[in-house]
């Protein structure tokens, strides 16, 4: 069965049919040919569920925070300020993408909305300055996952729904680990660029009276985030809640810059419908795919898997490292937690290890999946800002921070304490 | 829109480029109500920390916004050719070559609107002959959310399978630049 | 035994909960199979594996989508709300009483399945009452007045309003943290979960009324599928299914609820883990008396005008007589 949908994913994938017609399609066929029940009779009903979602409201929210953020030109102050930090290094602006995708990825929980936003400012850019484009854009698709890494996150509110964590815990857990896979984004930057300068573009420096003065630029960022994260923690909202407190204080923001108008809010909303409705359509074709793939046995045959291949603590930990990874290539990532967390979590738990440091793990994973072809949707969306260039750019240029991030696993196996010393305090 | 009005003015450019106006009035409409979805949640939580207590339902009413504004943006990002399609293998065919996969394409969106229509009438037809309502104090009756719903999933349908026939006439015109603008990729990627 | 080859598919309850792990998927995975000599066999998965909202199993069901289906029976009263009456708050404060509640309300329940969804009734079992945590000094069913508490469902809602607090809802896993920053100062699970989601840690009392009811999970089948079987068949299901499932959730019921107490209060054995420290506050005279009243007062008057017919007489004269309690006809 795996091996009929992997490759029918392809195959409709290289029609260039949209992804999210493409895994209804998926599901109709694993309905047709390997389930003895009529599934497709429950397709209205796990289509309206799918949708009517509280807590995907919160995709919306973070969209349209980061639309308004890029109009009231905040997200490129912020992009320019970083660049008179950063621009040093080897690599230059591309530590600037970085950078400004893990200061974004503090005010939104979604890490499609993070590249969106970042990708928006960063991208045009590429090409006047005569960087490599697949590293560049590579940056921005990765350092765009960030957002549901470092708090606060979707899909950690997913993750503490579905096992019953606690969620402000799991969001202090993420941050160590966030940052330092900002550190090491920019390190595989500045470590690829030293041996191949012809990638990065021209070195420019600047006087530290400009960093200086573009250190004010940050402080909209900065506020975003204490009122978001900081609501959460004062009990004032729940995590959800949070980002619609998020959205009301960027109009805020962009009015104290005057950069609110009747035309400016008109297209930050028609942005969020468009974004919205181009992830929603991929999500909702995921879950119902997801719903054929559990009701054939996909849960049965992992538990059955997992259950009696008879290894140790470690043994059975890598191999659904090794599951992650690869469902990850084809699988949408809200979809991919829900599909495997019932299963998965408990086996976890029950080995003895900690469900905190489990989710941020997990978490790294789900990161991986979001830029690794061919259904990964920040690769999607940070394509979708270009305005040439193919996909395999994009795919290519994110291969160096895949493999940080599974520097990030090792790293998070080896010592749990990366994610879990912020909240033994708690 | 704008390469629409150079390329074509014939009948079928016109009908598409009037259905991407109509997608956006309702895209802004869709806007405003996720603004008002913010203000509501804001009320929620202004009023959970003063004494005169929660309104309740937020969480509730917030699901319902989400249904309809993803449905009914569906249409929205068809005409803003949003959706997401990987070209690999499309962006090295010539341009007649590249019509047709759009044409599959459309067709295919219009399949699948189609058969979720069809479905989604008897999940709501279900919600009617039940008379059901939410288990929540609101008791929200569900006819109200999921005909919203319904609707944007009609609405693409009948959105796609305009768009197919306008693509089909400019195909068999030979107009394949107009069956580009109405129903290519969002993003001209161009050969390698 | 002269069975027919037969295989269902089944869609079980929460997989995260007791009830799936050591009750649902044996049964229905292994003694079943096992004591129809190989005759019966079972693909099981459960309703959030598959991404399908509890509300939505027994619709469903209706449709044929799979053979048998277990949800919360609270979870589909959207669909039927006379199914209400199954899951009272308040009414049943042990497992010994809620047995009694639920095979009185049993041939209503079986009536609804079958006019609503289209279902045979095959069981109905208890998850653990659904307990109060509070993070503030709460004595007795009174002192809830004034607080924010955490429920779902509409009879909860009312309850709450009529005893002058205020209802929440918000998701489980939002509860702890809500908990501890006094977002709420009361929420509603079962014990046991309260205990494994680690609750006890941002709550002092724990108040063993059951506010939230038992949320009783109902098992049923696709009545043209029930229809298709032998009557041998039919038979040899009924009786596994009551004597090799029910029974059994029943008898551990008692010692679960005890169990998980013990686990959060640290009175008596806990075998779950460390025990935590909770202050019990057990249901009093007056408390039992308050509860009373709310409910035929207000709770049971306004489900029985949502239910209509004749529902209102029916749970009179079967859960109302058990526990006495007695509701004015709409
Ligand atoms: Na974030
Ligand atoms: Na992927």
């Amino acid at each position: 069965m795996i091996w009929s949908v992997s490759f029918g994913l392809l195959a409709l994938l290289a029609l260039s049919l949209p992804v999210g017609v493409v895994l209804f399609l998926l599901g109709i066929g694993i309905d047709t040919f390997y389930s003895p029940f009529p599934l497709i009779r429950g397709l209205g009903q796990i289509v309206y569920s799918s949708s009517d979602s509280f807590l995907l409201i919160a995709i919306p929210f973070f969209v349209l925070l980061g639309e308004i953020l890029v109009r009231a030109g905040i997200a490129e102050r912020t992009y320019k300020s970083l660049d008179a930090w950063f621009s040093w290094l080897p690599g230059g602006l591309v530590h600037a993408n970085i950078g400004t995708a893990t200061l974004f990825s503090a005010t939104s929980g979604s890490s499609v909305a993070t590249a969106a936003t970042v990708a928006t400012v960063a991208m045009p850019q590429a090409d006047r300055l005569g960087y490599d484009p697949r590293l560049f854009a590579g940056a921005v698709a990765a350092g765009g996952t960030l957002g549901i890494l470092i708090p606060p996150s979707i899909n950690l509110i997913v993750y503490g729904f579905l096992t019953e964590t606690s969620v402000p815990r799991l969001f202090l857990a993420g941050l160590v680990p966030g940052l330092l896979m900002a550190v090491g984004f920019m390190a595989v930057t500045a470590l690829i660029c030293a041996k191949r300068p012809h990638l990065g573009g021209p070195s420019r420096s600047f006087t530290w009276r400009e960093r200086m003065s573009g250190l004010r630029h940050l402080i909209p960022i900065g506020l975003l985030f204490g009122v978001v994260v900081g609501s959460i923690y004062r009990g004032w909202a729940t995590p959800t809640e949070a980002a619609a407190i998020g959205v009301a204080m960027a109009l805020v923001i962009a009015a104290f810059y005057q950069s609110v108008s009747f035309s400016m809010i008109t297209e930050a909303l028609l942005g969020t419908v468009k974004s919205t409705a181009m992830i929603m359509f991929v999500i909702v074709g995921a879950y119902f795919l997801n719903y054929t793939l559990a009701a054939a046995g996909l849960g049965r045959q992992l538990t059955d898997l997992l259950e009696n291949l008879g290894l140790g603590a470690y043994g059975t930990l890598i191999v659904i490292i090794f599951l992650y990874i690869v469902l990850g290539f084809f699988i949408e990532t809200l979809s991919l937690m829900i599909a495997t967390i019932p299963i998965v979590v408990p086996i976890i738990s029950g080995l003895g290890f900690d469900k905190v440091w489990f989710g941020i793990l997990m978490i790294v994973l789900i990161e991986m999946a979001l830029i690794t072809p061919p259904v990964g949707l920040n690769l999607y969306v940070v394509q979708g800002a270009r305005t040439k260039g193919s996909l395999t750019d994009v795919m290519v240029g994110v291969i160096p921070y895949v493999v940080v991030m599974l520097l990030m696993v090792v790293a998070l196996v080896l010592v749990p304490d990366l994610a879990l010393f912020l909240t033994n305090g708690l | 829109m704008t390469d629409i009005k150079m390329a074509n003015r014939s009948g079928p450019a016109r009908l598409a480029a009037r259905l991407g106006r109509i997608n956006r009035i309702i895209a802004i409409l869709a806007g405003i109500a996720l603004l008002a979805t913010v203000a509501l949640i804001l009320l929620e939580i202004v009023l959970r920390q003063t004494a005169i207590g929660s309104i309740g339902g937020s969480d509730e009413i917030s699901g319902y916004v989400m249904a309809g504004v993803a449905t009914w943006g569906f249409a929205y990002a068809l005409t803003e050719r949003a959706h997401v399609r990987i070209d690999i293998l499309q962006s090295r065919l010539p341009l007649p070559g590249k019509g047709l996969f759009d044409l599959l394409a459309l067709a295919s969106v219009f399949a699948i609107a189609l058969t979720v229509s069809i479905h989604a009438w008897d999940v709501l037809g279900k919600t009617l002959a039940r008379d059901s309502h939410a288990n929540t104090p609101l008791a929200t009756p569900l006819w109200i959310p999921q005909s919203i719903w319904f609707g944007g999933w009609v609405w693409l349908a009948i959105v796609a399978v305009l768009l197919l026939a306008c693509i089909t006439v400019l195909i068999a015109e030979r107009e394949w630049e107009s069956v580009r603008a109405i129903a290519g990729g969002g993003t001209e990627t161009g050969e390698l | 035994q002269n069975l027919d080859d037969t295989s269902l598919s089944v869609v079980g309850s929460w997989s995260s909960l007791p009830l799936d792990k050591d009750f649902e998927r044996p049964f229905w995975t292994k003694t079943l199979p096992a004591d129809s000599q190989g005759k019966v066999s079972v693909q099981m998965t459960t309703f959030d594996q598959m991404g399908v909202k509890g509300g939505d199993v027994f619709r469903m069901l209706s449709d044929g989508v799979f053979d048998v289906g277990m949800t919360v029976g609270d979870y589909v009263v959207g669909d039927a709300p006379e199914l209400e009456g199954l899951d009272v708050p308040l009414v049943a404060s042990d497992a010994d009483t809620e047995h009694k509640v639920i095979d009185a309300a049993r041939p209503m329940v079986a009536d609804i399945m079958k006019k609503r969804f289209g279902a045979k009734l095959l069981a109905i079992v208890p998850y653990p009452p659904q307990v109060v945590f509070c993070n503030a000094d709460v004595k007795s069913l009174r002192d809830l007045k004034g607080k924010k508490v955490r429920a779902s469902g509409r009879m909860a809602a009312i309850l709450l309003e009529k005893l002058g607090a205020e209802g929440i809802t918000m998701s489980f896993s939002e509860v702890p943290g809500a908990l501890e920053r006094g977002v709420i100062d009361c929420a509603v699970t079962g014990a046991g979960s309260g205990y494994s989601a680690g609750w006890w840690e941002s709550s002092t009392h724990l108040l063993t009324l059951p506010l939230g009811g038992w949320d009783p999970v109902i098992t049923a089948m696709n009545q043209d599928k029930w229809n298709g079987l032998s009557p041998a068949m039919q038979s040899f299901l009924e009786t596994e299914i009551k004597t090799k499932f029910e029974d059994k959730v029943w008898a551990a019921a008692g010692d679960a609820l005890s169990g998980d107490v013990a686990c959060l209060t640290g009175r008596g054995e806990c075998k779950a883990g460390k025990p935590a420290s909770m202050t019990l506050v057990e249901p009093t005279k007056q408390d039992e008396a308050l509860a009373k009243k709310v409910l035929t007062e207000d709770v049971l008057p306004d489900w029985a005008k949502r239910a209509g017919g004749d529902w209102a007489k029916r749970w009179n004269d079967s859960v109302g007589k058990v526990v006495g309690v007695s509701v004015a006809a709409p």
